[in-house]
C-alpha cells in the first residue's frame, strides 16, 4: 500500500517522499511522538491531492515537511527532484520562496501592507524584477486588480483568501500547498475559492491541500487519507473518500 | 530584500504605533541632549577660562612665598620675599617687567559708607604690566612713591559702592583708619577671575610703612619677554633667589613659582575632569535609553511572532528577519539621537542666553551624538532581532 505511486506515462515527481518519518521529542523516549511514520508516495506535477483524515493523524506535520518549514527526522524528501534533508535553512528558504506557495486557513495577510504589497513581498525576498508589475499581474489573476491598494481589513474574507493565493502564485512556484483553504469562509465563498484553486491548477500548479471537508476533497483528483502517520488509502479521490466515509461510520456505530 | 524596502518596512511598523514609539525614543532623546548641554557647557567653561588666564598675561611668572611646612611644621608667615628680592629679579635675562605686591584685606571708608575690599600695593610699573587703564583720574609716579605719598586708585565697583555716582577723584578716604586721597579710579574690567575691580590699589611702600607695617611681599609678578624663555627664566629665578635667601642644596626652597602656562594647564585639566565626569553621568541614561529599545523590541518581537512566520513561509531568510529588526531598532534610536541633539543645542542655547552661562557646544558632539545613538541602536537590538531570526516557521506560523 505504501508503494511510491506515479501516474502512468508520468517520469517526474513535483514530490516524491520515501519511508519519510517525523518524530517529536526524538532524544526523550518516553514523550516522543512518531507524527508521521513511514510514508511514501510522489505526486506528478498538475496533480491535485487531497490529504484527508482525523485530528492529529499526522496531516500538519506532513504540511510542514512538504512546504520545507521543517525537516524530516527520517526518510526522504525531494521536491523539484532536489533532497530537502541535506539542505540549510537559507537554502531552505530560497525554496520556499521560489518553489513553495502557501494558502493558510487564516489568510496569514501582513496587517500593515496593502493587498499588492502583501503580494509582492515573496518577489522581494527573491530579489525579483519588475516586482511590483508581477503582483498586480497576480491579483489581476485571482479577479482583484481593483483591490491592489486595499489593506486587509477593508477586504472581505473572500477577497483576503484571493489575496493569499496570488501571494502564493507570484512566484509560478511547483507547488501550491493549501491548508484548509475554505475552513474560514461560508460554503458560498469558499466554493468561489475552491473553484479558483482548481482553476489555477488545470492552468498547470500543481495543488496538495490539506482539508477536512470532504466536499472539497472530491473537487481534487487524488486524495490521500492518512491515519496515525500511516497512509490509510492512495487512489482517485472518490474511491478514496468513499472508503474514507465507510471507515467512519464503522468507528461510529462501534463506539 | 533590498535594504530600501527593509527600511520601508521599519518605518511602517514604527509609525503604526507612534506613542510607543516616541516613548521609545524619549529616553534616547534625553539621554543625548544631556551628553549634548554638558558637553556644551564644558566647552564653554574651559574656553572662557583659558580666555580669562591669557587676559591675565599670558607671559607672566609668579613668586610666592612658599607656605611651605619645614620639618612638618609650618612656619607660616616668615618673611622671604622682600622688596630687594624684586630689585634682583629685575637684572635676569628675559624679564621685561618686575611687579612686586602686597595684598591686604581692610575697611575701606568714605563718610558714612564702610566697604570691606583688598588692598594691594603696588608698584606704579604694575599698571603697565597688567594692563589695566583709569576711567578717570591718574596713576601715582615714582615721586609719589618717593614721598610714600597716601594716595589710592580704585576699582570700579569699589568706586561705586563707596561714592555711588559722585565723583571720587580729590576726595579723601579712610583705609584701616588711615586717610587717602583718591587720584584714579580703574576701567571696569568685568567678571573674571581676581578681578581688579573689587580692590583698591595703593603704592608698595605706602602699604608697608602705613597699613601693613612689614617687609613681606605677598607676590613677584614677572612679566617675560616671550612665552619661550620661561623655563630659562624660571631656572635662574630659582637659582639667584635661593643664593640671596641662603638655602642650602639639601634645604627646601622657602618660595614657590607658578607660571600662568601651568596655571592654564590647570585649570583645563580641571573642567576637563568635570565634562569627563557631567557628561559620564549624561551617558549613563544613554544607556537607559538603549534598554528601553531592548525592552520594546522584545515586545515587537513577541507581537509579530505570526508576522515573522509568515515572512519565513513567503521566503524570508534568518538573516532577512535580522536584518529587519535591526533596521527598527537603529532608526528608533538614530532618530531619538538626532531629535537629542536638536535639544541640546537648544538648551545650551537657553542656557547661555537666559542663564549666564557660556555654553560652545563643540562641533565633534555631533558625530558623537551620532554615533553613539546608531551604536546604541545595534548593541540593543541586536539581542530581540536574533531572538526573531531564530524563531522556528512551523512555531511562529502557529502562534496566536
Amino acid at each position: 500500500m505504501n508503494a511510491v505511486h506515479l501516474p502512468a506515462g508520468v517520469a517526474h515527481a513535483t514530490l516524491l517522499l520515501e519511508d519519510l518519518e517525523k518524530v517529536y521529542h526524538e532524544d526523550q523516549p518516553e514523550l516522543a511522538v512518531r507524527a508521521v511514520d513511514g510514508i511514501s508516495f510522489a505526486v506528478a506535477p498538475g496533480e491535485s491531492v487531497a490529504i484527508i483524515g482525523p485530528s492529529g493523524c499526522g496531516k500538519s506535520s506532513l504540511l510542514n515537511i512538504l512546504g520545507c518549514l521543517d525537516r524530516p527526522s527520517a526518510g526522504r524528501y525531494a521536491l523539484e527532484g532536489r533532497d530537502v534533508s541535506e539542505l540549510d535553512d537559507d537554502d531552505l528558504a530560497a525554496l520556499r520562496n521560489r518553489h513553495v506557495g502557501f494558502v493558510f486557513q487564516s489568510f496569514n495577510l501582513l496587517p500593515r501592507m496593502t493587498a499588492a504589497e502583501n503580494v509582492e513581498l515573496p518577489l522581494l525576498y527573491g530579489s525579483a524584477k519588475n516586482s511590483r508589475a508581477r503582483a498586480l499581474d497576480a491579483l489581476d489573476r485571482v479577479g482583484l486588480s481593483n483591490r491592489a491598494k486595499h489593506l486587509p481589513n477593508e477586504l472581505s474574507g473572500g477577497q483576503k483568501q484571493r489575496v493569499a493565493i496570488a501571494r502564493a502564485i507570484v512566484t509560478d512556484p511547483s507547488l501550491l500547498l493549501c491548508d484548509e483553504p475554505t475552513g474560514a469562509l461560508d460554503s458560498k465563498t469558499g466554493k468561489d475559492v475552491l473553484q479558483l484553486l482548481m482553476s489555477l491548477n488545470a492552468d498547470g500548479s500543481t495543488l496538495v491541500m490539506v482539508t477536512h471537508d470532504l466536499g472539497v476533497a472530491s473537487q481534487l483528483g487524488r486524495a490521500i487519507h492518512m491515519r496515525d502517520g500511516h497512509i490509510v488509502a492512495d487512489g482517485p479521490s472518490g474511491a478514496v473518500i468513499e472508503a474514507f466515509r465507510a471507515m467512519e461510520m464503522e468507528r461510529n456505530s462501534q463506539c | 530584500m533590498l535594504i530600501r524596502e527593509t527600511a520601508k518596512s521599519a518605518w511602517r511598523s514604527l509609525t503604526s504605533n507612534r506613542l510607543r514609539t516616541l516613548l521609545t525614543m524619549l529616553g534616547m532623546i534625553i539621554g543625548t541632549a544631556a551628553v549634548v548641554a554638558v558637553l556644551g557647557i564644558g566647552e564653554g567653561a574651559r574656553s572662557s577660562v583659558e580666555s580669562q588666564i591669557r587676559s591675565l598675561g599670558a607671559n607672566l611668572l609668579t613668586v610666592r612665598p612658599a607656605s611651605g611646612s619645614s620639618k612638618g611644621v609650618r612656619s607660616g608667615t616668615v618673611t622671604t620675599l622682600t622688596m630687594k628680592d624684586a630689585e634682583a629679579l629685575r637684572g635676569i635675562e628675559g624679564v621685561a617687567a618686575v611687579a612686586p605686591q602686597i595684598s591686604s584685606n581692610a575697611q575701606l571708608r568714605y563718610l558714612t559708607n564702610n566697604s570691606s575690599a583688598s588692598v594691594t600695593g603696588v608698584t606704579s610699573a604694575y599698571f603697565e604690566a597688567k594692563a589695566l587703564t583709569l576711567a578717570s583720574g591718574v596713576a601715582w609716579t615714582e615721586v609719589d612713591e618717593a614721598a610714600q605719598a597716601q594716595v589710592v586708585v580704585l576699582g570700579a565697583n569699589v568706586a561705586t559702592e563707596l561714592f555711588g555716582g559722585a565723583q571720587a577723584i580729590g576726595e579723601r578716604m579712610q583705609i584701616s583708619g588711615k586717610a587717602f586721597r583718591v587720584i584714579g579710579v580703574l576701567t571696569e574690567k568685568g567678571a573674571s577671575m581676581a578681578s581688579p575691580d573689587d580692590g583698591v590699589l595703593v603704592p608698595l611702600v605706602t602699604h608697608q610703612a602705613v597699613l601693613s607695617g612689614q617687609k613681606q611681599l605677598s607676590s613677584i609678578d614677572l612679566q617675560l619677554r616671550s612665552e619661550d624663555s620661561s623655563a630659562a627664566v624660571q631656572a635662574e629665578l630659582e637659582r639667584l633667589l635661593r643664593l640671596r635667601h641662603g638655602l642650602r642644596a639639601d634645604q627646601e626652597s622657602d618660595f614657590s613659582v607658578r607660571s600662568q602656562a601651568e596655571m592654564l594647564a590647570t585649570m583645563e585639566s580641571v573642567t576637563g575632569t568635570f565634562t569627563a565626569l557631567l557628561g559620564a553621568v549624561a551617558a549613563v541614561s544613554l544607556i537607559v535609553g538603549g534598554i528601553g529599545i531592548m525592552n520594546i523590541m522584545l515586545v515587537s518581537v513577541r507581537e509579530r511572532t505570526r508576522e515573522i512566520g509568515v515572512r519565513m513561509a513567503v521566503g524570508a531568510r534568518r538573516s532577512d528577519v535580522l536584518r529587519q529588526f535591526l533596521v527598527e531598532s537603529v532608526i528608533v534610536s538614530l532618530a531619538g539621537g538626532i531629535a537629542g541633539l536638536a535639544l541640546g543645542y537648544g538648551a545650551a542655547a537657553l542656557l547661555a542666553k537666559f542663564g549666564g552661562w557660556a555654553t560652545v557646544v563643540p562641533t565633534y558632539a555631533i558625530a558623537l551624538a551620532l554615533g553613539v545613538s546608531g551604536v546604541i541602536g545595534i548593541v540593543f537590538g541586536v539581542g530581540p532581532a536574533r531572538r526573531a531570526s531564530r524563531l522556528d516557521p512551523v512555531e511562529a506560523l502557529r502562534f496566536d
